[in-house]
């Protein structure tokens, strides 16, 4: 468990759990994700989160596949708890996106109806 | 292990009337502008609510109740649970209110019946991970 504590501690490799958490990526498109960061440093991180348990690596033709052992390591509610908050953020710019041009219209008729109704 | 039941509350501010957020639960197209990479909904009593994710998990449910722009429910489970947290089709229920506020709508999500599977894991440290996580996002 200590283990694990601090090989997430790191943001890069924060940020690779969340890159595998919805699905498999080979190294190659994870190392794609950190432009700035030589390949064999983003292996070592690999190497790091694997020990830790918290990747499963499944080997596919030349290609190892990386993704996140979510079993056991984290409780279901919390799990949903991360996916609706995600999730609801999403819901809310695509819906404010889908009316923002309207309400924009709304609020420039309304100030063209203050104009006309103020005295000269 | 315990099998206790979770629940998941949150709310959100969205400055959208609660029609415009209610295609987003019921419209397929609009649905995939958030949630999943495929959707089909028949959004009816009885009607499906299935939604497939970019990394291959698929929700299964079904909904429920509707009452336009205000309330709607849906079960909620997952056909494939790799990498997903086991929760049977049909073993969850997500309730959707809609409250309209000065043109903007409250939305509050309400996610009941979540089995707490790893819970001794969790109690045993991994709650400090799982805001790390979050914050990071």
């Amino acid at each position: 468990m200590d283990e694990a504590l601090r090989a997430i501690a790191d943001p890069t490799r924060r940020a690779i759990v969340r890159l595998v958490r919805d699905g498999e990526m080979s190294a190659g498109e994870i190392a794609a994700h950190f432009p700035t960061m030589s390949r064999p440093a983003v292996s070592q991180h690999l190497r790091v989160l694997s020990d830790a348990g918290l990747v499963d690596i499944r080997p596919e033709g030349n290609r190892r596949l990386y993704r996140w052992r979510r079993d056991g390591l984290q409780d279901a509610a919390a799990f949903l708890e991360e996916m609706w908050t995600d999730r609801l953020g999403r819901l809310k710019i695509a819906a404010e996106r889908e009316e923002w041009p309207e309400r924009t219209r709304a609020a420039r008729r309304a100030r063209l109806q203050q104009r006309k109704e103020r005295p000269q | 292990m315990t099998d206790s039941t979770g629940v998941v509350e949150q709310t959100v501010r969205i400055s959208a009337r609660p029609a415009t957020v209610w295609k987003y639960w019921t419209d397929p197209r609009r649905m995939c502008d958030w949630w999943g990479a495929t959707a089909e909904l028949d959004a009816r009593p009885g009607g499906v609510c299935v939604v497939a994710m970019e990394g291959g998990s698929v929700m299964r449910g079904e909904y429920l109740e509707l009452q336009p722009y205000e309330r709607l429910v849906f079960s909620f489970g997952w056909e494939q649970v790799d990498g997903a947290p086991p929760i049977a089709p049909g073993a969850s229920r997500v309730e959707i209110t809609l409250v309209e506020d000065e043109g903007d709508t409250i939305l509050t999500l309400r996610h009941t019946g979540i089995p707490a599977s790893a819970a001794e894991l969790h109690n045993a440290g991994w709650a400090h991970v799982l805001p790390l996580l979050v914050a990071a996002a």
